[in-house]
């Protein structure tokens, strides 16, 4: 193997390590800012059911490798809270509406 | 000018909800009509049976269910339960006096400015004779519970509200049952106020009015007994909300609206259902 073609390999290698350490980086981030509007949504008392579930199952999912399903998991949790919160904003006064008179 | 300010008050009421500043005896007054009106052919004091006061058909097999009923086997329980003297030497009859009290609950206390309900009494009375307290949904907690709501049979409801503070915890509890929560987004009320009488797959939905009088109850769903806030967190489940804590502030005021709302009719528990 001759000196340039190694070069090429430690290139090759160090960059995947960096690509996947950036990776690991987005999804914790990702994973914190969506498990941060699901605490908001519960403090409102208004978290979804399945919400939390699918964080523990994007984790599970990241710590296998998958890291597209884990992705996929945290915008799909982090769509639920928000979908939440402005459930929560909606009904506002909107629930007295039901209050028979 | 009185005139004037008189219209502009009734204008802002109208334009902020009347549901919001209703008194309770209103609201319960709206409530009983919407139900009587609804299932007219339902007499008043039969609605403390469910969604048997409405499905003759079900009603048929509910009353074979009762000859044998299922919760039979806590009542008995229950009793051995209370006449079961803690390590300490004294009993559930210490703290409560005798079993027939489920009429007393849910209770707002004044000096502990929290709505107190009949099972959170139980486990506290545990622990203030140095016993572990229960688990809220289901087990020992529902057996005496059941023995104390089969003791108290035919005991009126009468929820009371005696100031400003059990009336914001009254109107927290009214906000929880009207609020559509979850990712169905359904209130409490959708199912059984809107669509109370409604098939939900094979089963019919039962009116709100009369709910809380037959609890604990055996549900052959759940193969056992269960409490009224196990009921409670499995609605909130199954609109896909998550559920509140059993005992917890939230189902405390709920259970205090909706007993409330069930004034005037009798306690009937412990009760069979689907």
């Amino acid at each position: 193997m001759n000196l340039s073609l190694i070069k090429v390999c430690a290139t090759a290698i160090v960059l995947s390590f960096a690509s996947f350490n950036a990776a690991a980086g987005d999804f914790s981030a990702a994973w914190d800012a969506a498990d941060a509007k699901r605490k908001e949504a519960g403090k409102m008392g208004a978290e979804w059911r399945d919400t939390g579930k699918m964080l523990k199952q994007a984790k599970k999912a990241a710590e296998e490798g998958d890291e597209a399903k884990a992705m996929k998991l945290v915008a799909k949790a982090l769509e639920q809270s928000e979908d939440a919160i402005a459930q929560y904003q909606r009904e506002g006064n909107l629930w007295a509406a039901r209050v028979p008179q | 000018m009185k005139k004037l300010l008189l219209t502009v008050t009734a204008v802002a009421i109208g334009m902020t909800g009347v549901g919001l500043y209703a008194s309770p005896e209103t609201d319960q007054a709206a409530f009983v009509n919407y139900f009587t009106k609804k299932f007219p052919d339902t007499p008043k004091e039969d609605f403390v049976n469910g969604v048997y006061s409405i499905d003759a058909a079900s009603r048929e097999q509910w009353i074979e269910i009762e000859e044998f009923p299922p919760y039979e086997l806590a009542i008995d329980a229950g009793e051995e339960e209370w006449n079961t003297a803690f390590a300490n030497g004294k009993g559930y009859v210490d703290c409560f006096g005798e079993p027939g009290v489920r009429g007393n609950y849910p209770y707002w206390d004044e000096s502990r400015k929290e709505v107190i309900t009949l099972e959170l009494a139980i486990n506290e009375c545990r622990e203030a004779n140095g016993e572990k307290p229960l688990k809220y949904k289901r087990g020992k907690i529902a057996d005496i519970s059941a023995y104390m709501a089969y003791a108290s049979r035919g005991e009126p409801i009468n929820v009371e509200i005696p100031n400003d503070e059990a009336l914001a915890a009254y109107e927290r509890g009214k906000e929880f049952y009207y609020r559509k929560r979850g990712q169905l987004n359904f209130s409490c009320f959708d199912c059984h106020g809107g669509g109370a009488g409604n098939l939900v797959r094979a089963d019919k939905l039962s009116p709100a009015y009369g709910h809380t009088s037959h609890f604990p109850v055996y549900r052959s769903k759940w193969g056992g007994m269960g409490t009224l806030h196990r009921r409670f967190g499995g609605c909130n489940g199954q609109v896909r909300a998550k559920s509140f804590k059993a005992q917890g502030p939230e189902y405390r005021e709920l259970e205090y609206f909706l007993t409330y709302m069930s004034n005037g009719l009798d306690y009937n528990g412990p009760g069979a259902r689907k």
